[in-house]
């Protein structure tokens, strides 16, 4: 690649640090004995402490995860499948519609689905809380899910399959020793994405959830809007942490398969 | 013992969009034979190894295997392994996994595994090779992986669509051998996918040449070469002249202004047909002496001959090539023998083809 002129990484300097300006300058604070975010008086632990003290939150951070993994899981099995059941359509223009379909939901706005959620959830009784919240989870999830996971499809050449099916392989084998095989960069990648995108919802979430059962995200909205307090900045500070190390395992993760695909252990 | 393996009846392939990829097939393949399906891109070659395999159904007709129709019966249960133009080698697997995948499909044993696989490498020249990633195998390396894919599940018939045609000329060569040879070791039944009529020519005990779906003619290598069925053929399958001429009656043939004496005959009398003469039949005399007189238009020189381009004075060309070297716009005649010329009806069915052969052998000729 070519060098970048000095202007360029004075541009790119200046980007990302007003972006990760606001999170810096919240855990920064995290870390104040003072009660709020004017000066900084001393270097404490005790907002951290309070999170961990608080069973309440700690409840909400596990149902947060929960969620998080359940509905990957639930999602990028479902995407997964969709996608090769999208591969394997024939029809071009039913193929197109249905890639179409799938679209439309990545982009539309969270508020759409969220209230739409809402409205198919009362209008069939379910009592919202855990379960309502999962569903839509996995239903947001899986669109994207079946978009990481389709290039890899595109990707794979036929002739493997009818190799596969040449040396006696069912359908069922060709599934498993073959197409999961192939595609599993895409799965991972979808997985992780489908958590990324669980773990930081808001929107959807705000719409869906009731009976006391609530995610970090709605749970800071409702301090945030109760007053200040530095245990946000605290929990905050472990969601970023904890959003880097999962970006941090999905690089080794998609490291690893590179290597495997192309052989890289020379 | 009934010796036939494979056989096509009336077998017909067309897609939904009303292209018609192959037009009647019909032909018997005996177990043990090196057989060749030659012709140009687009002709139905990959089609018919598709059927066999059970990828592609064929549209009417019937295909047997070992006297069992076998239309309906799944690829994964065919006695048939395929070498695949492009490999089709699995990049998440190693070679040696690659090789071992039918057997682990079938359930055998761990130890027996180790042993074929292993034993499949070195037939193939890959003896240590098994824990390779594919990405680190040469385009010809994976070749042989693909054939010890194919040949350690052990099947009936082996077949290839276009192995060699991604290697450069030097290793298509040797793998040209390589792979007749290992034909002969294994015993079994190979069905070989090429245009290159050099490669087919080479490697068969008999060849079908193909042109838009259809068989133009099968036999053995010295037959499709010596006596081509229509200018197709003679075209397709090396170099020759191919002029009209008219059969005045059995035995002799006019062309070029001339007649000439010839070895063919049961035509029409007066039958308008083609003549084929190969360019190394051809032999530069005086033109005193010669029973063509041309004139040279450019010479090449090919290694082991030289290449002339002539033309007699109806404006016909005639390839030559001759050891010995001639003078570019020079007159010189062509002399060759009455078996060298060889007599093509229009449009002659195969069968009636082979009859007439038959009826006016070529006793003369081997
Ligand atoms: N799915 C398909 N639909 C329509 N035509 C096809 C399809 N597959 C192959 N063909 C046509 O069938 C013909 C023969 O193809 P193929 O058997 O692959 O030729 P070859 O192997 O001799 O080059 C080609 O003209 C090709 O365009
Ligand atoms: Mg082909």
């Amino acid at each position: 690649m070519k060098k970048l002129s000095a202007m360029s990484k004075m541009y790119l300097i200046f980007v990302f640090a007003v972006l990760y300006a606001p999170i810096f300058y919240l855990i920064f604070y995290s870390f104040n004995s003072g009660g709020s975010m004017n000066n900084f008086e001393s270097f404490t632990l005790e907002h951290y402490a309070a999170v961990f003290e608080d069973s309440r939150l700690i409840i909400i951070l596990l149902n947060t995860v929960l969620v998080a993994l359940l509905s990957g899981l639930i999602a990028t099995i479902i995407g997964t499948l969709g996608a090769i059941g999208i591969v394997s359509i024939k029809d071009k223009k039913m193929r197109n519609t249905l890639l179409s379909l799938n679209n439309v939901l990545i982009v539309s706005p969270d508020v759409v689905i969220g209230a739409s959620f809402l409205i198919l959830f009362t209008m069939i009784g379910v009592k919202l809380g855990f379960a309502s919240v999962l569903v839509s989870h996995v239903a947001f999830s899986v669109p994207i899910v079946v978009l990481m996971v389709l290039p890899k499809l595109l990707e794979m050449n036929t002739s493997l399959i009818d190799a596969a099916r040449d040396l006696g392989a069912t359908k069922r084998d060709v599934l498993m020793r073959v197409i999961l095989p192939y595609i599993s960069p895409g799965i991972f990648a979808g997985f992780f994405m489908a958590l990324t995108y669980s773990l930081d919802d808001f929107a959807v979430t705000f719409f869906v959830t009731g009976n006391g059962f609530s995610t970090l995200s709605v749970e800071i909205y409702s301090m945030a809007r109760a007053g200040i307090s530095l245990t946000i900045n605290a929990i905050s500070g472990l969601v970023f942490a904890v959003t880097v190390l999962i970006v941090i395992g999905y690089y080794f993760i998609n490291k690893r398969s590179k290597s495997v695909a192309t052989g890289g252990h020379r | 013992m009934n010796n036939t393996i494979i056989r096509f009846e009336n077998v017909t392939k067309s897609y939904d969009d009303g292209t018609v990829v192959l037009k009647n097939i019909n032909f018997e393949l005996e177990r043990g034979k090196f057989y060749t399906l030659l012709g140009p891109s687009g002709c139905g070659k990959t089609t018919i190894l598709r059927i066999i395999a059970g990828f592609t159904d064929a549209s009417t007709g019937d295909v047997f295997f070992n006297g069992k129709r076998m239309n309906d019966v799944p690829a994964n249960e065919r006695q048939v392994n395929t070498v695949f133009q492009d490999y089709a080698l699995f990049p998440h697997l190693n070679v040696f996994e690659n090789v071992a995948f039918g057997l682990r499909i079938k359930k055998v044993k761990e130890t027996e595994i180790n042993d074929r696989v292993q034993e499949a490498l070195k037939f193939v020249n890959l003896a240590g090779y098994g824990n390779r990633e594919i990405s680190e195998m040469s385009g010809g390396q994976r070749q042989r992986v693909a054939i010890a894919r194919a040949i350690v599940n052990d099947p009936e018939v082996i077949l290839l669509d276009e192995p060699l045609s991604a290697l450069d000329l030097k290793l298509r060569t040797e793998m040209q051998y390589e792979l007749r040879e290992l034909q002969q070791r294994l015993g079994k039944t190979f069905i070989f996918v090429t245009h290159d009529q050099e490669e087919a020519l080479a490697m068969s005990d008999e060849i079908f040449v193909l042109s838009n779906g259809e068989i133009k003619q099968s036999g053995t290598p010295v037959d499709i070469y010596d006596e081509p069925i229509n200018r197709f053929v003679a075209d397709f399958i090396g170099e020759s002249n191919i002029v009209d001429g008219l059969m005045i009656e059995d035995y002799k043939v006019r062309f070029a202004g001339k007649e000439f004496e010839c070895v063919d005959g049961g035509m029409k009398p007066n039958e308008k047909i083609d003549v084929v003469i190969r360019p190394e039949d051809l032999e530069i005399t005086t033109p005193e002496n010669g029973k063509l007189i041309v004139t040279v238009d450019t010479q090449l020189f090919r290694g082991v001959h030289y290449e002339l381009s002539t033309y007699d004075q109806d404006g016909n060309e005639w390839l030559v090539h001759s050891l010995k070297k001639a003078d570019v716009g020079a007159e010189i005649g062509l002399d060759f023998d009455p078996e060298a010329i060889h007599v093509m009806r229009l449009n002659e069915t195969e069968a009636d083809f082979d009859k007439r052969l038959e009826a006016y052998g070529d006793e003369d000729y081997e």
